[in-house]
């Protein structure tokens, strides 16, 4: 059914037409066994989690050390976003597919799975060496496949699941983890710290320029397995990494809690892009189930002229609670946020970045749009902060609002806060709606109302695309056609 | 009046100009022509004390005064005027304002007394009149909101207002129409006086038609490359700058 | 300040059984509250827990008549706190404590600041303790006379309450011009509450000129609400006072109203000056717009955080902030804070903000036209501030404004000089 029958629908039978454009594409489940610990969350949970991984005992002491800290905070209240009470008890903190062994190629991959992910248009076969993507992907908790580990390797690229790099890696992991988001963080990132079950890892050494984007497709499926990914990316001096984080879910009732955690260490001339496209289950029309996100991302500038970009699109869950940000400690360091977040129906976005220029002559450039549709809720939440011996630091801020029903919402909290008299600081604002005179013109030159606002939404989102990689670019303009049908009207 | 000699100068490690030698005197009207990137708006710019170029070697006298040795405005209390290629625009600030503090700083270096209100009305009505501006020009903040041609002509009224008797015009043509240009060449005409020089920078000839100089000088590569009288203008008009530019590739003009 | 401070403050107020009443109320919910805290997200760049380690009283003396300047216009002097002079030559303004039982005041004091959100705690203890304050009252249809209320403390350790009610009924116009001065040197806290009331197409402009001395604390709030196709429009010049924290909330209630709150601050020295505006449209077709120009030099520090919300419903409303700001010195500290909350989508809203210094091309521009570089700064620096006085064209004020503009702003500095 296209667009114009979608339409033609809804004029006939609303009933039928909410049905189909509440459809989540990508809603199901892939029925395979799961091997899961009891809900609820106690140090034996931990030690268990802890020893299901076969970590060693650093690993252990420091979720342990996070969990005591973690039972004296309270859930922070101060964002824009609402939900009922999340009930930790009430989560399973680990699920893995039971697979006895891991497997050393696709063909040992449980065949279910495979397909899940084609279903989702991952490349994980003969597709992804033409598109010269690596895939790490997780399903739930545990990771299953990686591929064109034999040519990052050759280069001395470590691209692993996070589990397999505690034990291959523990000098980087111990000397890395929680050293950008400590453990004390906030409430979320010390949960995370606490009962991660798995993640990406990835160390480029000096002077080496990653060869190829990487990419990691995450999927929530258990039910009410609450996710715990960390993610940990070091740059050394001199090299550069692309990677690329896609994420989508089946559909389900219940709402789940998703609490990530992602650190980037870029040293000396090191580069690090960091792009993601977001679609979880948001829930549906009456805001019934859906994902809660509430990711802690943050990327360090470690050395002189060091570079972290952000960027992100964000049109799922039913909560988005997320501030990738960077702290610009060496001198000429760079920081980058490009950012679409689209709510519709009752979703609710509370997102944005934090800037902390630290080094001299430290730039950043802040890029939001928010595009707030049904009774969706976007806000831009961002800090620009400049230390006294930021000498010459420059920041850009642009954050637009594009608002599509009369009972939307859209906000902007920009803070703005600087300590060097060398500094300069732009911060620009604007909200608009689509204009019936836009949408108006379009239509008189023959396009479908759907397609007109597809044609704006994408032009005021242009400046974020621009920097995807190229077929991440194409997938989030076709993800912000599907989460916007019937929107309008 | 001002002499140039052997002028090296750089921004940041990047030599810009690459020995100048000029000589301007009083009453004359000097063009220095040349291609995008030759080192002309860097030469004006040097010359009015714009910070960011090092001068490496060489010196610039001005009525027998070490003119490198000056702050900016020393320079225009001395009579040094550069009309600005992209004049800024300053909000806030009446036009009024800042030609009344700035004739004013100038009579002061002089020993000559300052102009009261009235009488600093009177003069620059005058001047409006000279170059077909309008009274409400005064009132606006500095060239904020202008179009190119009033930014120009704004640039003119300050010249004429200041009466300097060195005038140094950054491509004060360029971006005009032809009546704006016409407009501005009669004000600088108008201003022409035995005890006053005029150094054109320009990319076009046309300027040239209206304003005729006594000599012209060709900058390439930092380097002037060809001077002659007022007809080596006509030739460059039809052959181009390609026959005078020296072998090395030609530098960008960088801004600090 | 301990209970017993407030208590004995709360003593030396007087007014009918109904008001003192009203005043112990008050008193008890500030108590419940206590003063803002860092932890308050409102109050996080200026916390106040300060004052509790103060030992503060109410004033014993009336400060004694006093001229400082002429003013074009009518002028209501308060001595540390109450008007010195009763008979004033103003047929619509009045001593508020003289009024507090008439019927206009009984229907109006309080209403805005029990119903408007946010900053309890200070209003409360104004409700609790307020001496004075100007009570302005404009029938439907009449203009009143250009109003100076100069505001002089000379008691040092002085808690002045003041509370100043302006009712404009429909159709009327008013100019209220409100200066705050103290002896140099002197400590006090100046806290005012000023609840405005704006009928059906009435005007008000408010000029507002905090020139209190270095180590004074001045804590401002002013609440407005506006009918139908009203206008309010206030010029801030916040330049004085050790620790100021100046609030001003309105709702623009019914469709055609609009308000414009422009200000300029100017944090030199060890100032600490905040300014916090808030407008609410909660009606169709309502407008409001904020320029503000902050320069912080020294060790001062400026604070400018503004909230636009439009509600839903709100169709049509349009909304703009500015706010640029100037740090002049490696110890002096701008924040900003513009936000937009935005309920409804046929909106025209943005802000634009930023934070940087002079340009140094536009010093080379004046310096290549004579001027030296001192001047050149002094000249930029009234210009910027110039951008946002766009009130005072046509209002006669902007003479009498100059001097105090010109004393506020920052002495050339020698650092400065390249």
């Amino acid at each position: 059914m296209n667009h114009a029958e979608v339409r033609r629908a809804e004029t006939r039978n609303p009933e039928v037409a909410q049905r189909v454009t509440d459809e989540y594409r990508w809603g199901f489940v892939t029925d395979i066994e799961q091997e899961t610990v009891p809900k609820g969350l106690n140090e034996d949970v931990i030690r268990l989690i802890s020893a299901k991984k076969n970590e060693p005992e650093f690993m252990l002491e420091w979720r342990l050390t996070a969990y005591r800290h973690w039972l004296t905070l309270r859930e922070p209240a101060w964002s824009t976003v609402h939900h009922p009470p999340i009930d930790y008890q009430a989560i399973h903190y680990y699920a893995a597919p039971k697979t006895r062994t891991q497997p050393k190629n696709l063909s040992e991959v449980d065949p279910e799975l495979l397909r899940t992910y084609e279903k989702l248009g991952i490349p994980l076969q003969e597709r992804e060496a033409l598109a010269g993507v690596a895939v790490d992907a997780v399903f739930d908790s545990v990771s299953v496949a990686t591929t064109f580990k034999d040519k990052l390797e050759s280069l001395g690229i470590i691209f692993c699941p996070f589990s397999e790099a505690v034990q291959k890696h523990s000098g980087l992991v111990r000397e890395y983890l929680g050293s950008v988001v400590p453990y004390t963080d906030n409430y979320f990132a010390t949960l995370n710290s606490a009962v991660f079950t798995d993640g990406s890892f990835v160390y480029v050494p000096k002077g080496v320029r990653c060869p190829m984007e990487l990419s990691t497709y995450f999927r929530i499926n258990a039910k009410n397995s609450g996710q715990f990914e960390r993610t940990l990316i070091i740059a050394d001096e001199g090299a550069s990494v692309s990677y690329l984080e896609g994420c989508t879910a089946p559909m389900r009732d219940e709402n789940q809690l998703h609490a990530a955690v992602v650190e980037l260490v870029a040293l000396k001339d090191a580069r690090i892009k960091y792009s993601t496209v977001q679609n979880w289950y948001p829930g549906d029309r009456e805001g019934r189930g859906g994902i809660y996100n509430f990711v802690t991302k943050r990327g360090d500038c470690r050395g002189d002229r060091a570079h972290i970009s952000w960027t992100q699109v964000e049109t799922g869950s039913a909560i988005t609670w997320k501030y990738p940000s960077c702290i610009l400690r060496g001198d000429d360091s760079v920081g980058e946020f490009y950012s679409v977040a689209l709510t519709n129906h009752r979703q609710q976005a509370d997102t944005g970045t934090k800037m902390i220029h630290i080094g001299k002559n430290s730039r950043s450039t802040i890029v939001s749009k928010g595009i707030s549709a049904g009774f969706g809720s976007n806000a831009y939440r961002g800090l620009v902060k400049v230390l006294p011996g930021a000498a010459n630091a420059r920041n850009h801020t642009q954050c637009d609002s594009l608002l599509m029903s009369d009972h939307c919402a859209a906000h902007t909290f920009p803070y703005i806060e600087v300590k060097n008299p060398t500094a300069t600081v732009e911060h620009e604002a604007t909200t608009s709606k689509i204009g019936d005179d836009q949408l108006f013109y379009l239509r008189s030159r023959g396009l479908s109302e759907e397609d007109a606002v597809n044609l704006i939404v994408n032009g005021f989102c242009k400046e974020v695309f621009k920097e995807l990689p190229m077929e991440f670019a194409v997938e989030a303009q076709k993800l912000l056609a599907v989460s916007l049908e019937g929107a309008i009207g | 009046m001002l002499h140039i000699e052997n002028l090296h100068v750089s921004i940041g490690d990047k030599p810009i100009l690459a020995g100048i030698d000029l000589d301007v005197k009083a009453g004359e009207v000097h063009a220095i022509m040349g291609p995008n990137g030759s080192g002309k708006s860097t030469l004006a710019q040097v010359l009015a004390g714009r910070e960011g170029y090092v001068v490496t070697a060489g010196c610039v006298r001005y009525l027998d005064r070490d003119l490198l040795a000056l702050a900016p405005e020393e320079r225009a209390r001395a009579g040094v005027f550069l009309a600005f290629q992209y004049p800024l625009e300053i909000p806030g600030v009446a036009n009024v304002q800042l030609l009344r503090t700035a004739l004013n700083s100038v009579r002061r270096s002089r020993n000559e007394t300052e102009l009261d209100a009235m009488d600093f009305l009177d003069t620059v009505k005058g001047k409006l009149e000279l170059l077909g501006m309008d009274d409400s020009f005064l009132y606006r903040a500095v060239n904020e909101g202008f179009s190119g041609g009033e930014k120009k002509r704004n640039e003119i009224l300050q010249m004429a207002v200041l009466e300097p008797r060195l005038a140094i015009l950054d491509e004060t043509d360029s971006g005009l129409d032809i009546d704006a240009l016409k407009t501005v060449a009669h004000g600088v005409n108008a201003l022409k006086h035995p005890g006053r020089a005029v150094i054109l920078v320009t990319h076009y000839q046309r300027l040239l038609n209206y304003i005729v100089p006594d000599r012209v000088h060709v900058l390439a590569g930092g380097r002037i490359v060809r001077s002659g009288d007022a007809s080596l203008a006509l030739e460059l008009e039809e052959r181009g700058y390609g026959w005078l530019m020296p072998e090395s590739s030609p530098q960008t003009e960088a801004r600090p | 300040m301990t209970p017993t401070l407030y208590r004995q403050a709360l003593e030396q107020t007087g007014g009918s059984p109904h008001l003192l009443a009203a005043r112990e109320v008050a008193l008890e919910r500030f108590f419940s509250h206590g003063l803002p805290s860092p932890r308050d997200e409102d109050w996080k760049y200026t916390p106040l827990d300060f004052l509790e380690r103060a030992e503060l009283h109410a004033p014993h003396h009336t400060a004694e008549d006093w001229t400082s300047e002429d003013y074009p216009g009518i002028a209501l002097k308060y001595g540390n706190g109450r008007l010195t002079d009763v008979y004033t030559q103003s047929i619509h303004a009045h001593s508020l404590a003289d009024r507090a039982d008439t019927a206009l005041v009984v229907r109006y004091l309080g209403q805005l600041a029990d119903t408007f959100p946010g900053n309890t705690a200070l209003a409360e203890i104004n409700s609790a303790l307020w001496q004075d304050g100007l009570l302005l009252h404009v029938p439907a249809g009449w203009k009143s006379a250009p109003l100076f209320m100069v505001h002089r403390t000379s008691e040092a350790d002085a808690m002045l309450h003041l509370r100043h009610l302006v009712v404009l009924e429909a159709g009327a116009e008013a100019v209220l011009v409100e200066q705050c001065l103290g002896a140099p040197g002197l400590a006090y806290w100046h806290n005012s509450v000023t609840e405005i009331v704006l009928g059906e197409g009435a005007r008000l402009t408010h000029l507002k000129l905090d020139e209190n001395s270095a180590a004074a604390t001045h804590t401002g709030l002013t609440l407005v609400q506006q009918a139908r196709d009203s206008r309010y429009r206030a010029l801030s010049l916040n330049v004085g006072a050790r620790v100021a924290r100046h609030d001003t909330r309105v709702h623009l209630d019914e469709a055609g109203a609009t308000c414009q709150l422009d200000g300029v601050f100017i944090a030199t020295g060890r100032r600490h000056i905040d300014q916090h505006l808030h407008v609410d449209h909660r009606a169709p077709h309502t407008g409001s717009s904020q320029t503000w120009r902050g320069i912080a030099d020294g060790r001062g520090r400026g604070i400018f955080d503004a909230r636009v919300v439009v509600q839903p419903g709100a169709r049509k409303a349009d909304a703009l902030q500015s706010s640029r700001n100037l740090l002049l010195s490696p110890h002096a500290e701008i924040d900003v804070k513009p936000q937009l909350e935005i309920y409804t989508d046929d909106v025209k809203c943005g802000h634009g903000a930023t934070v940087g210094q002079l340009d140094p091309a536009e010093i080379f521009y004046l310096r290549s036209r004579g001027i030296d570089a001192d001047t050149a700064r002094a000249l930029l620096l009234r210009g910027f501030v110039e951008q946002a006085l766009g009130l005072l064209k046509d209002s006669g004020l902007a003479d009498w404004l100059e001097p105090h503009l010109a004393a506020a702003l920052p002495a050339p500095n020698k650092e400065h000089t390249a």
